[in-house]
């Protein structure tokens, strides 16, 4: 699932750098390399996973899944801050949108409070699953969820809502993945999700594309 | 959405705001429907004409003042398509181009 979420994010970049080609739009370029770290991280995450599995017999099976998370989960962290960059450098010409300052404050301070008790907790998102990762990725996606689905308010755009039912899903996967402890199942359904997210992006570039 | 239309016209927005009233005069239009189609003086049109000229995109018709009118090229068609596309994909997440 995670491949195929690879190869849209993958198209997903080439075209917003081909929008920052003929536009010359920097918005564009933050959007490519948003899709394109992405499309990285889950690229690493699913080669890492599948590893994993063909190797579960050795010892450094463990190792290489937990590496392609860490990897996966730091690509995701740049990623979606580029993307709100994005919004917020837009915004800054524009008019500044309400709340984005809270939804970019409050994950900042929960990894604080989070990391007030030992260096180790510090660390501890970024090798292994841990909820403090999946709450920081949570609010963020949370916040491009929200811009995208002002802009969809306003324009009332198929392609806007494709967007912000692409983000919406993806938000719902992060939700998903932070409940992973309780149900395993979760983390599957959570996976599904994340592919209809990407599935639903596509059908905006298929959209996008097919107008020329 | 809340975001508004930048302040001043970025260069590209100038060369795709020319390039549409051409296309909207049925690919014959005259420099004064340009000047007041894409909001532009006098000066600026001519800069701006000159400079689409040389990248192949419009071309120069008729030689009198009053005969002169501007066409898009082929090349000048497809780049519209082109940046149609990119808008409508911008638009999808939200940016103004």
């Amino acid at each position: 699932m995670e491949f195929i979420a690879f190869a849209i994010a993958l198209a997903i970049a080439y075209q917003a750098f081909k929008g920052y080609r003929i536009a010359q739009q920097r918005t564009l370029l933050y959007v490519h390399f948003s899709f394109a770290l992405l499309s990285a991280g889950l690229l690493i995450d699913s080669l890492a996973g599948f590893l994993g599995l063909l190797a579960r017999v050795l010892k450094f099976a463990l190792a290489l899944t937990l590496v392609g998370y860490m990897i996966y989960f730091i690509t995701q962290l740049l990623a979606y801050s580029l993307l709100i960059y994005a919004y917020v450098s837009q915004a800054k010409s524009g008019t500044t949108p309400s709340a984005s300052l809270v939804l970019i404050a409050t994950p900042g301070l929960v990894a604080l409070q989070a990391t007030q008790d030992s260096v180790i907790r510090l660390f501890a998102p970024l090798v292994e699953y841990h909820p403090i990762s999946e709450i920081v990725l949570l609010f963020l996606v949370l916040y491009i969820t929200v811009q995208t689905s002002i802009n969809y308010s306003a324009t009332k755009d198929r392609n806007a809502f494709l967007v912000f039912l692409g983000f919406l899903l993806l938000t719902f996967s992060h939700l998903l993945f932070l409940l992973m402890p309780f149900s395993a199942l979760l983390f599957v359904l959570g996976h599904m999700l994340q592919l209809l997210g990407f599935i639903s992006l596509l059908a905006m570039l298929l959209r996008v594309t097919k107008i020329t | 959405m809340m975001q508004k239309l930048p302040k001043y016209r970025s260069q590209m927005r100038i060369y795709v705001d020319i390039m549409r009233v051409i296309q909207r005069e049925n690919n014959r239009a005259k420099p004064t429907r340009i000047l007041y189609g894409a909001n532009l003086s006098h000066d600026r049109l001519v800069k701006y004409l000159e400079e689409l000229k040389g990248l192949g995109v419009i071309e120069e018709v008729g030689g009198g003042d009053d005969e002169r009118f501007y066409r898009l090229t082929q090349k000048g068609i497809e780049f519209l398509n082109e940046f149609r596309s990119v808008e409508r994909f911008a638009e999808a997440f939200g940016f103004v181009l």
